[in-house]
């Protein structure tokens, strides 16, 4: 029960988070990804298809103010949150390492989606775009994600 | 750390996918949808989801405005007036506000006032939302302005927000003319590596009428959507041309949209006001009084350059090209 609420509760702050500091406060690129973040840890404790859905309602409401290239998001989201489920049939790692890993590579494949479906309008320059700034805000996001798996150990661990 | 598990059935497995693989093809379905009901899916998540945000976002610079406005903080920046000078971001910050009320208080009022907030998520750029809506008056097309000139349009009126495009944003146009010269031509954003370097092309000038480098570029009328006379930009050279029969420019604009925080909206597309007589000919806020003090459109874009010696001559009003309106 409580590791049901702790992950719940983490993927709501995390939500909450992202636009209160995306839209609220209007920092731009400064803040992480955290909503990506948030779909990545939850899609290895779901199912498949719950995580596909998660993925498809945070994309819906990145679209929200998205003109050029709607649906991108939502996309883009949708698919990663569905490997990210798929991966523990594949991956199973509990350091800390491995989480990091499979964030700064989920990061990074949402923003390589994301570029690929948003179109010419939108995308900068491919080598810019996927090589430097994703990378950059892959680091940044698994970074934050890792942080908070290791606040969320500590958390659970005070009831063992 | 939890140990993951795999799925516990094949059976569960493969129905896990085949729900996994219907989001998947639900979300082609959304990108695939017609602009129109994409719009109305996205405002019905703006107002209703992400409603608090963008609440929290107009609430900060609504409290932002207010402490800039206040009697007694006005008391305040007199007194320490000194120290503040070294404070570029806040005298700066306040000039531009100062300005911009300035101009309205000019324009009377068919143009409002409104906040500036951008959303700051991916696939927003060049995008923003004014705090004026349908409940004030605001139309599709109204165009956008500020003290230095032109800053993008109107292209979604909600009852009590407007979202708006900037001149980066790829659909943006404006009809244009050149100050004190007889040519006019289309203006389209040009997108540079780097979005701070992102600026206007004025395509279709004749060939045979050469702008001079540092010609102020207005509005033109011609289009029906931008009044005339709103600055846009100065010319920064030749980007092309067509061998005896059109040129095109490059044009820095005025305005720098990631710096805007306080604009004007019209609110009637019925009048065809010209705005020529506002800015100088250096494209500046012609200083006016408010409340007793005099301002003027400082920091007032690139018309730092040799936009002064530019044909029609300082001051001459009604030195630009006989425009429609």
């Amino acid at each position: 029960m409580r590791k049901f609420v702790g992950l719940w509760g983490v993927v709501t702050l995390l939500v909450l988070l992202h636009f209160l500091l995306h839209v609220g406060f209007g920092i731009d690129r400064g803040a992480p990804d955290l909503l990506t973040v948030a779909l990545l840890l939850a899609a290895r404790e779901v199912t498949a298809g719950t995580a596909a859905g998660m993925g498809f309602f945070f994309g819906l409401l990145e679209d929200a103010f998205s003109v050029l290239a709607f649906g991108a998001n939502t996309l883009a989201m949708t698919v990663i949150g569905a490997l990210g489920a798929v991966t523990r049939d594949f991956f199973v790692g509990e350091s800390w390492m491995f989480h990091f890993l499979y964030l700064v590579l989920g990061k990074w494949l949402r923003d390589a989606l994301f570029w690929v479906l948003a179109g010419p309008e939108v995308r900068g320059p491919a080598v810019r775009t996927l090589l430097v700034q994703a990378p950059l805000a892959a680091v940044y996001a698994a970074a934050v994600g890792l942080v908070l798996l290791i606040l969320s150990q500590v958390w659970r661990g005070a009831e063992a | 750390m939890p140990a993951y598990a795999p799925e516990s059935s094949d059976i569960g497995g493969r129905r896990q996918l085949g729900i996994a693989a219907g989001f998947v093809v639900l979300a082609i379905l959304v990108s695939a949808l017609p602009a129109p009901v994409q719009n109305t899916i996205a405002a019905g998540i703006r107002a209703t989801f992400l409603r608090p945000f963008i609440l929290t976002q107009e609430a900060l610079t609504a409290a932002r405005i207010r402490a800039i406005e206040t009697e007694a903080l006005q008391e305040r920046v007199d007194s320490l007036l000194a120290v503040l000078t070294n404070q570029s971001m806040v005298v700066r910050e306040n000039a531009e506000l100062r300005a911009t009320l300035g101009l309205r208080n000019r324009l009377g009022a068919e143009y409002r006032a409104a906040d500036v907030v951008r959303p700051g998520t991916s696939g927003s750029e060049s995008m923003f939302v004014v705090s004026l809506g349908e409940r004030d008056g605001v139309q599709l097309n109204a165009p956008v302005l500020d003290h230095r000139g032109l800053v993008g349009v109107i292209r979604e009126v909600r009852p009590t927000t407007a979202i708006g495009i900037d001149w980066t944003h790829p659909d943006f146009r404006a009809s244009a003319m050149a100050w004190g010269i007889d040519a006019f031509g289309l203006l389209e954003p040009s997108r540079e590596a780097f979005r701070e370097a992102d600026r206007l092309l004025l395509n279709g000038a004749p060939y045979n009428t050469e702008l001079p480098e540092g010609t102020r570029i207005l509005t033109s009328g011609l289009g029906g959507v931008y009044p005339r006379g709103i600055p846009i930009g100065v010319v920064r050279g030749t980007a092309e041309e067509e061998a005896g029969w059109r040129r095109s420019y490059w044009v820095e604009p005025s305005v720098h949209p990631g710096a805007v925080t306080h604009v004007l909206v019209r609110t009637n597309q019925l009048g065809g006001t010209d705005l020529t007589e506002y800015w100088d000919d250096q494209g500046r806020l012609i200083p006016i009084t408010v409340d007793g003090d005099t301002v003027s459109g400082a920091g007032g874009g690139p018309a730092t350059g040799p936009a002064g010696d530019a044909p029609g001559g300082a001051g001459d009003s009604t030195g630009g090209p006989g425009g429609t309106g």
